[in-house]
């Protein structure tokens, strides 16, 4: 749906100019984010101009470093500056574990929560039995070669519990096991905090099945 | 119809937005029916797995004019399937059917027999061992529910009995044609026996409960796999995508 700033013309304050002013311009350009509609376009346009040079200029100098410096890691394509990530060049993490993830946004989700130190393999992708996607529009071939180096030994696979996710994990595991690594899945379950009998049959059923034992 | 509840399969469940879905469904009493799931990638969302490629659900739809995108009020599952995701094969004969449904069947015009066909579809996979042959069943099964029968015992050209011979099979015409009209026409098409021509119209016959039980093996699956395959990419206008991932699949394993 295309989106577009229509109320803030050439006569608004501070929008004189060409190409419908440079306010309009900025309105214009904020509008086509995610989540931003037109009020909300023209309000930050307006704060931009309202802010502090330095404070604005910040901004456009952040967006056009991660335009220009920031690249993906060659090992595990995670978001990266140089060309291994600051993951894969730390000596703390543990080399013989790699959890897989479909999309660099879910690897963050998982380091923010501080629960896996190892290393990560982001797929940019999933199969899809539904829409045609295969091994090869994937990166799980790159995946195999890292396994075959031999210096890993588990593999966990986070991809989504959806049909997507799923079908990649099964794959995954078909490829994996022949060499000799230990493949996992993240549980399925209850989220924390959520009353259970909220929960679908699926995800009561999934939970019931992976349970275990207290200590 | 602003506020209505039916039952429904799940076609398709594409991300859309911060945390929406929009999903395919074809109904009971509405058809193929499109509509938005606002927040069902939410780890909380009331919807939970229920929208999820290949399940039966009970679903309430809330929709201001037909042209508009329903809005997904509610959904709780009637049937799972949760099988059909634990197996890749299975998985992708699924994608078979429901991919089939999607491409042939029009938008809100509901058909009760193509509703029940799609349960008995999914829940065969269950049960039977050759899913690639129960997808190729449902297929030929769908296409006369949708108007697209082949022709097979008469050229789909002149209208000329023809018997059950080897004759060519046509996808353009929609069906066989006879040794004149494929001179006149130029029609190469696929060579086509007659033991496959049987096998195809005990398919269109049989309800799909019973269709299940017939078997092909050899020269007869491949032809009819051929034929079946290409007559649905003529039909659809384009070739469906779950066949690629078949072929992936098979090359993996």
């Amino acid at each position: 749906m295309d989106k577009t700033v229509s109320t803030m013309t050439e006569k608004s304050p501070g929008a004189s100019g060409q190409h419908g002013g440079f306010l309009a311009r900025l309105a214009k350009e904020f509008v086509r984010l995610p989540g931003i509609g037109q009020k909300t376009a023209q309000r930050l346009a307006f704060h931009m101009m309202k802010a502090e040079k330095e404070e604005a200029l910040r901004l456009a100098d952040a967006i056009r470093d991660v335009k220009e410096r920031v690249t993906f890691c060659t090992e595990c394509r995670n978001i990266a500056e140089e060309s291994l990530c600051e993951i894969c060049l730390s000596p703390k993490r543990d080399r013989t574990k790699i959890l897989v993830v479909e999309e660099p946004s879910t690897l963050y989700a998982i380091e923010q929560s501080k629960a896996f130190h190892g290393l990560y393999h982001v797929l940019f992708g999933a199969l899809s039995p539904l829409d045609g996607v295969g091994p090869s529009d994937i990166r799980a071939h790159e995946l195999e070669d890292r396994v075959k180096s031999g210096e890993v030994k588990e593999v966990v696979i986070a991809t989504n519990p959806t049909i997507e996710g799923e079908a990649t994990a099964i794959y995954l595991t078909k490829l994996l096991k022949p060499h000799g690594v230990s493949v996992s899945r993240i549980a399925y379950g209850i989220p924390v905090g959520m009353d259970i009998e909220y929960a679908d049959e699926v995800t009561l059923l999934k939970s019931i099945e992976g349970r275990r034992e207290l200590t | 119809m602003p506020l209505y509840k039916t039952k429904a399969i799940v076609l398709k469940s594409q991300r859309w937005g911060e945390a929406d879905r929009i999903v395919t469904l074809y109904s009971e009493n509405v058809g193929k029916v499109r509509g938005i799931a606002r927040g069902a990638r939410r780890m909380k969302s009331r919807f939970g797995s229920a929208l999820e490629p290949f399940r039966l659900i009970d679903v309430t739809l809330f929709e201001k004019n037909a042209e508009s995108l329903a809005s997904v009020s509610q959904a709780d599952i009637t049937e799972s399937f949760g099988i059909l995701r634990e197996n890749l094969a299975l998985m992708t004969a699924a994608a078979r059917m429901v991919n089939v449904i999607q491409a042939l069947t029009p938008d809100r015009d509901p058909n009760p027999d193509i509703f029940q066909a799609l349960i008995d579809g999914l829940s065969s996979l269950e049960s039977e061992s050759d899913s690639e042959l129960c997808a190729l069943l449902f297929q030929i099964h769908i296409l006369g529910h949708t108007g697209f029968r082949p022709q097979i015992d008469h050229c789909a050209e002149c209208g000329t009995y023809t018997g059950m011979v080897k004759v060519t099979f046509s996808p353009q015409s929609g069906g066989i044609i006879c040794g004149s009209c494929r001179d006149r026409t130029f029609d190469r098409g696929f060579s086509i026996s007659p033991g496959s021509l049987a096998f195809i119209q005990q398919a269109r016959r049989l309800p799909f409960h019973k269709v299940t039980r017939l078997r092909a093996a050899g020269q007869v699956r491949q032809e009819v796999e051929q034929t079946i395959d290409a007559y649905v990419r003529v039909v659809a206008g384009k070739a469906l995508p779950a066949v690629n991932f078949t072929i992936t699949e098979k090359l993996s394993s």
